[in-house]
């Protein structure tokens, strides 16, 4: 039982984990860009695939920075030609946009590397088991867990001591006074775009070596992600942290459980935390 | 009618309103002043409802309203206006009123209305138009308005909740001459034919010193001074802050 | 024709405008095989219109953007269907039973939400849905899981002095349907008439304004978004009925998209602009999927090009073409 319950909790961390990636990605957007960006879980299919085609040319390695950084390429480029094209206007028209996207990449994903999945072939060192007893305990998810922890420093130190990243949090907090000190919004916002399909896009090469690709593989992410989101409290980053490793492990322990209930759990906690605390863990008052 | 005792309002470490007092009598039009940032929009704000005060107590009519939340203030007879006009813009006034007058009337979760209910809404919308004069812009869309027309249909709307006491915010901001002097001439006759009872928030110190009874100088998140238009003028200290800054 | 395509508060061009639209669906069945449909399509677009005019109550009239109204449809969908499957052969009772069902997790649902506004609005109700969807998907033992409920049929309508048959005649089950449409459709006309359904016209217009007026913001929303809900579970219902079958499709987020789609194709400030947007979106899909596997791109690309090019959708261009 014990083994089992360790099991099933060191599998919450692992989905915890891609939550975490996902849900600071879209918080990063929605929180500068008021956009809610549906088409988030095909950038993370087009990271994965991506690396895919990568790998045989340049290797694992490189591909795991590599693949990410072009896929927040074409997240930057859709960002400029398209959606900035919308802010400032009613939030059914960026809602609308990014779910039409999403039906496009989708289908363009599954037109160019076809409908069935495909394997990402990761080195051999990282995906032996480690121990015997808990052989759920192998090496390449620790190094998902220890990349994860590495991005999300990353990520937190870059808005805390870089200049664009001070900008960003000044940004989220009073875009009007960023914008009347001279600042760029516009290029703020596409840059800041980018960097939260980036984090997609990581996820997607960490998943396919998880999971394998498939067209849908960002799908079943997505929704959660939004729920770390509305947990963790809008406009918080470190809350949406919280949030999405909270739901991660409570939907894994559920599972131990109730098997059939570990899906809906997520959103069970998330009508408590709304009724119990309707602004989230780490929410803003105002910020609704 | 209004008396509010040492109300203060903070936004984090910011002290936006600091232990401010000031009565209100009834039918007194009494006007707020102060240099940029002295906190009168705060203030009025706390006044209206818009947040509750951080410490203090707001008294309206004999009843502690400091924390009560809009909807109850308005039913006890407060109405407001905005420094930026609000209203539905894409309703033409009548409109606009209508849905005031049936607010006001407590209609507001009908499904629907007796024909006298009706016409009762009907001819009071007709009364407020006449009163405010702008029966003739009445089938407009508001947000196609000039400025100081928008804010006079804004001004009927308040009028049709029935209001013991009126709250204008700056109601002369970024209108020109001829618009300021009808603003001006209406609120005066709301005022001296039609005995409300006003407090205004405005910067236009012509119109403060024509039209007010009483005045109320905050700087700086504090009061001032509080007194006459004669008081005002004369008093040293006001110069000193506002209409020396001013100048 | 300045006005003629205006929704409530309504002008002097109304009746003019009811009386084209109830001829345009009365006649439906006679026209509809000269441009190349059959009825069954036009009893869908008239399901679906109806969903799409439900959420456009919230979205057009209200101002409130829900992106997860296809839970209260499929609610509708599987209460309908679970009733006709396991309780009762009765049509009108598994409408009632769908109409419930949907209305009253829209009540439950609208109670937690209403302080949210705008993209977070939209945000909580899509996670909301989601619930919804799960339920339907795991409970297999009641709903059919991932397969969909089948097993049920709609059963023909016993007036007590004579049965109408719609199980079989597509053109009585099209005027049935046109039936609970119009009722459903009458209903939403009124209120949005009524003082009530003003005081949503003032929350979409200016909400600092209509909660200085005294209006209780969240209270409205909330009935706003109750009232709806219970719209489009009728529309869930009837959906149950056209096909005799309910899947978890009906309650997923792509449906809820589709919704949203049609109401802006249409236009959102035009009563009846989502009717005629469900019609438009209803024949593109069927015409786009019959001729391309790809389907899914272009959908998309309907979604982008009417929020880049034609964000006021058909009748609100038309509508603002004839008053310029």
């Amino acid at each position: 039982m014990l083994q089992l319950v360790l099991f099933n909790l060191f599998n919450g961390l692992i989905i915890g984990a891609f939550y975490v990636l996902v849900s600071l990605g879209l918080s990063m957007i929605l929180n500068l860009s008021n956009v809610i960006n549906f088409a988030h879980g095909n950038f993370l299919a087009l990271g994965g695939y991506l690396a895919y085609v990568l790998i045989p040319y340049i290797g694992f390695w490189p591909s795991l920075l590599v693949a990410p950084l072009l896929t927040g390429v074409v997240g930057y480029l859709i960002e400029i030609t398209m959606i900035s094209r919308i802010y400032g206007r009613d939030p059914i028209y960026s809602l609308l946009l990014t779910f039409g996207l999403a039906f496009m990449l989708q289908d363009a994903t599954r037109y160019i590397w076809g409908v069935n999945g495909l394997p990402l072939t990761v080195p051999d060192n990282l995906s032996a088991p480690l121990s015997q007893t808990y052989f759920f305990l192998n090496a390449y998810r620790l190094f998902l867990v220890g990349i994860v922890i590495v991005a999300v420093l990353g990520l937190f130190a870059f808005l805390r001591y870089s200049r664009m990243g001070m900008r960003i949090r000044a940004g989220i907090l009073d875009l009007d006074t960023v914008s009347a000190l001279g600042i760029n919004v516009r290029r703020l916002r596409s840059l800041n775009f980018a960097f939260g399909i980036f984090l997609a896009g990581l996820a997607g090469v960490l998943a396919g070596g998880q999971i394998g690709l498939n067209p849908n593989m960002g799908d079943s992410l997505l929704l959660p992600s939004f729920v770390a989101i509305i947990v963790g409290g809008m406009g918080s980053l470190v809350g949406t942290l919280l949030g999405g490793l909270t739901i991660g492990v409570a939907a894994a322990l559920t599972a131990v459980v109730w098997p059939a209930a570990s899906d809906v759990v997520v959103y069970v906690i998330m009508a408590i935390v709304l009724l119990v605390r309707p602004r989230g863990f780490l929410g803003e008052e105002g910020m609704q | 009618m209004l008396e509010v005792s040492n109300v203060t309002k903070t936004f984090g470490s910011l002290v936006a309103v600091r232990e401010v007092s000031l009565t209100v009598e009834r039918g007194e039009l009494r006007a707020i002043i102060g240099p940029n940032g002295a906190g009168k929009t705060t203030f009025f704000n706390l006044i209206s409802g818009f947040f509750p005060p951080t410490k203090g107590r707001i008294i309206f009519d004999g009843q502690d309203v400091t924390n009560l939340p809009v909807p109850g203030r308005v039913k006890r007879g407060m109405a407001r206006t905005f420094q930026i006009t609000e209203v539905f813009p894409e309703l033409p006034v009548r409109e606009n009123v209508r849905i005031a007058v049936e607010v006001g009337a407590g209609y507001a979760l009908r499904p629907r209305l007796s024909a006298t209910e009706r016409s009762g809404v009907n001819r009071a919308i007709d009364e407020l138009l006449e009163r405010t004069r702008i029966t003739a812009k009445a089938h407009r869309l508001v947000g196609e308005l000039a400025h100081g027309d928008q804010r006079i249909a804004e001004i009927a709307m308040a009028l049709a909740l029935k209001p013991r006491l009126l709250l204008l915010d700056e109601p002369t901001a970024g209108m020109g001459e001829q618009e300021t002097f009808e603003i001006a001439g209406l609120i005066r006759r709301l005022h001296r034919e039609e005995n409300y009872s006003i407090v205004l928030v405005e910067h236009d110190m012509r119109l403060v010193f024509h039209l007010a009874d009483r005045i109320t100088v905050l700087a700086e998140g504090a009061l001032l001074a509080d007194g006459t238009p004669s008081d005002i003028a004369a008093n040293p200290d006001v110069q000193a802050a506002y209409l020396g800054h001013a100048a | 024709m300045s006005g003629l395509l205006k929704s409530p508060p309504g002008d002097r061009h109304r009746l003019p405008v009811l009386a084209l639209v109830w001829m345009i669906l009365l006649l439906c069945p006679f026209w509809i095989p000269y441009i190349g449909g059959y009825t069954s399509l036009g009893t869908r677009i008239l399901v679906l219109g109806l969903a799409a005019m439900s959420l456009n109550f919230l979205i057009g009239f209200t101002g409130i953007v829900s992106f997860g109204h296809a839970a209260y449809f499929g609610l509708g969908v599987y209460g309908c269907g679970l009733i006709l499957r396991y309780v009762t052969g009765s049509t009108p009772l598994g409408l009632v039973a769908g109409m419930l069902l949907g209305g009253l997790a829209g009540t439950a649902v609208g109670a937690l939400i209403t302080k949210r506004r705008g993209i977070y609005f939209a945000m909580v109700t899509i996670a909301f849905q989601q619930i919804f969807y799960f339920i339907a998907y795991k409970w297999n033992g009641l709903t059919g899981g991932f397969d969909g409920l089948r097993g049920f049929t709609r059963a023909n309508l016993d007036l007590g002095f004579t049965t109408i048959n719609i199980i079989n005649n597509d053109y009585a089950f099209y005027y049935f349907v046109l039936f609970v449409f119009a009722i459903a459709v009458g209903i939403m006309g009124l209120v949005l008439r009524s003082p009530f359904g003003r005081t949503l016209l003032a929350i979409r217009e200016n909400e600092r304004r209509a909660r200085f007026l005294g209006i209780n913001i969240e209270r409205h929303i909330w009935l706003a978004f109750t009232l709806s809900a219970f719209f489009i579970s009728i529309a869930g219902g009837l959906y149950a009925l056209l096909n005799n079958f309910a899947d978890p499709s009906s309650l997923y987020t792509d449906l809820s998209g589709e919704l949203v789609i049609m109401c802006v194709l249409g236009g959102i400030r035009v009563f009846w602009g989502p009717l005629l947007g469900a019609a438009l979106y209803v024949v593109l899909q069927d015409y786009i999927s019959s001729h391309t596997v790809n389907w899914m791109f272009f959908v998309g690309l309907i979604f982008v090009v009417v929020v880049m090019f034609f964000p006021r959708g058909l009748l609100g261009m038309l509508r603002r073409r004839s008053e310029a």
